[in-house]
């Protein structure tokens, strides 16, 4: 079994021993970091460090020295989210930080983007999101977009105000396998149901897993509603994509 | 030491807590909104009119003291006001649902933006707040007490940058954040002064550097200084409100000097006035979305009595509560404050 001191690059080897306090995340982090080149290390550390120029920079020199795009994805980027997903669950940093490391990811993902994309690799999975009917915020679920990009599924960003029908249509034109509500307002929260209910009177409620939070939404509120999943932060919202969609492709 | 059950008027007896000063019971207060849709329809007081128009918004105010009970008076439904003065585009939004600053849109992208109009006062929705107060002054002055309500530079921050990019430039640019604080707070002193000139007294002073947000040493950074400067400057008794976790800060927020810290339901009682000691009273926490939204009169008593059994000095809703909340379970709040404190009484 792999070591602290297998992990070439002394910033990550910090990272871990500062920040990450359970047992199964640190022997991930340590495996995952001593089997990964120097070179996606660096992009790693950069991108936690919120240093979004550096990811910018050594991501271009990775592609032209020959890097396998999809390489630095899953070893630089995603692997150096993972560690950021970590520290804000534990209150170690906030969402100006995260923004940062966010900021960093898609300096990045600018040019690993076109290149998956042209390849037809497949995404972890394909999820829509946005802020109900009548509800202007989205911090929170901008959060909920950077973790799930940076944990590789590909989101559609639906914005603020969004009606049953945009959600309706943007689940039927990106054959989304998820769907992400996020509200801030108690006001708007019922706004989720009848959303909800909108996609069992179309139809298409079995053909899409639909997720809610927001500040106000409770776990209660979400059964309550028939939603198939509810997520507290943007972290626990990956960990619950990652579990509807395993669920989907046990259904099928 | 406390004074006979209701001896002091309404206004006495928040003015008092707000002193940290003996009262004959804890008050009843929410600095934030009691606005609800049956409370609208009621008094013929609708949003999104009753947030713009002074009489409507007078009418509807009054309500948290003549139909709920309640010892304040609060005319400032939500936080739009001054952004809405500032240039802000705004939702105004039906009966159902409070309006929203377009922060999608922001007006300012550097600290050379920052102009405050020379119609910060008279702006239709300013005004509108400067002349409910003078009504409900009028009309209930002596009896219980007017809070008006400015907010802070932070929350300014947020409607008028947007939220991420004034996040983005507080870790990018901390110098320049300062410095837009430091413009901005121009508008929270001058519209509180000038509702004090209106006759209000209390302020709320919301300024959402919550920790669903930001760390608390951010807090320390950027907001504590300005928020001793406002004690200062605001010559009447504060209440700062800020959502969410806060118990990472309270030892902070109590260094200010404030009256009062309006608390979220998410954090608790004891522990948050084990931080805050004697220094600032504590206000709330009633929680919204799952008491005093979707749940009965007997989950509110519990968590009044959780209150007052932690000693909070004024109990209320945490925020502005939700439109759709049943008057039973806000009423239930000011008759559970009352019979604690018989019962208290008797065993004494």
């Amino acid at each position: 079994m792999p070591e602290i001191t297998d992990v070439e690059n002394e910033f990550i080897r910090e990272e871990i021993e500062e920040y990450l306090e359970q047992p199964n995340e640190i022997e991930r982090a340590i495996n995952t970091f001593s089997q990964i080149s120097s070179a996606m290390q660096e992009i790693a550390a950069a991108l936690i460090d919120g240093d979004h120029h550096t990811v910018d920079q050594l991501t271009s020199t990775a592609l032209e020295e020959g890097t396998d795009a999809l390489e630095i994805m899953d070893d630089g980027l995603i692997a150096g989210m993972s560690i950021v997903g970590i520290k804000f669950r534990e209150n170690f940093i906030f969402v100006p930080e995260v923004l940062a490391c966010a900021r960093a990811m898609k300096a990045g993902m600018a040019y690993i983007e076109p290149i998956l994309s042209a390849s037809g690799i497949e995404p972890v999975g394909t999820v829509v999101m946005g802020t109900v009917k009548g509800d202007l915020h989205d911090i929170g679920k901008n959060l909920c977009i950077m973790m799930l990009r940076g944990a590789g599924f590909v989101v559609h960003d639906l914005s603020v105000d969004t009606s049953e029908d945009e959600f309706i249509d943007a689940v039927e034109e990106y054959d989304a396998d998820l769907l992400g509500m996020s509200a801030l307002l108690t006001t708007t929260m019922p706004n989720m149901g009848k959303t909800i209910e909108a996609f069992i009177d179309a139809d298409l409620r079995d053909d899409v897993k639909i997720m809610v939070g927001g500040a106000p939404v409770t776990q209660e509120f979400a059964d309550d509603m028939g939603a198939d999943g509810y997520g507290k932060d943007a972290v626990e919202c990956v960990e619950l994509s990652k579990r509807l969609l395993a669920e989907d492709d046990e259904e099928f | 030491m406390e004074t006979e059950i209701n001896s002091m008027t309404s206004r006495q007896r928040v003015l008092a807590a707000l002193s940290r000063e003996p009262v004959d019971r804890t008050p009843v207060c929410n600095p934030t909104s009691v606005a609800t849709v049956e409370l609208m329809d009621l008094v013929d007081a609708p949003f999104p009119a009753a947030n713009r128009e002074p009489e409507l918004m007078a009418r509807l105010a009054a309500t948290g003291y003549t139909e709920l009970g309640f010892d304040t008076i609060m005319p400032v439904f939500s936080i739009i006001q001054e952004s809405s003065a500032l240039g802000c585009k705004i939702q105004w939004e039906q009966k159902d649902n409070w309006p929203t600053v377009k922060m999608m849109e922001p007006i300012y992208e550097d600290v050379d933006d920052i102009n405050i109009p020379s119609d910060l006062l008279t702006h239709q929705d300013t005004k509108c707040v400067l002349d409910a107060i003078k009504i409900l002054k009028k009309e209930y002055g002596d009896e219980v007490a007017v809070i008006g309500k400015t907010m802070g530079p932070w929350s300014l921050g947020y409607h008028c940058f947007g939220v991420e990019p004034f996040l983005l430039m507080s870790l990018d640019d901390p110098d320049k954040t300062l410095h837009c604080l430091d413009k901005l707070k121009k508008v929270t002193i001058d519209f509180g002064v000038a509702q004090i000139d209106a006759g209000a007294d209390a302020l709320t002073l919301p300024d959402h550097a919550t920790g669903d947000l930001v760390s608390g040493d951010y807090y320390r950074r950027y907001l504590r200084d300005l928020h001793i400067e406002f004690v200062d400057s605001i010559p009447i008794p504060l209440i700062l409100h800020i959502c969410g976790r806060t118990v990472d800060r309270m030892d902070y927020i109590a260094q200010t000097g404030m009256s009062a810290f309006h608390y979220d339901s998410k954090n608790k009682p004891q522990e948050s006035i084990e931080i805050t000691q004697e220094r600032i009273s504590l206000v709330g926490n009633i929680n919204n979305p799952e008491t005093l939204f979707a749940r009965g009169p007997e989950e509110v008593r519990q968590e009044v009595y959780s209150n007052l059994d932690a000693g909070i000095q004024l109990v209320g809703p945490e925020c502005a509560i939700p439109l759709q909340t049943a008057i039973e379970n806000l009423v239930e709040i000011p008759k559970a404050v009352q019979d604690w404190h018989s019962e208290r009484a008797a065993q004494n």
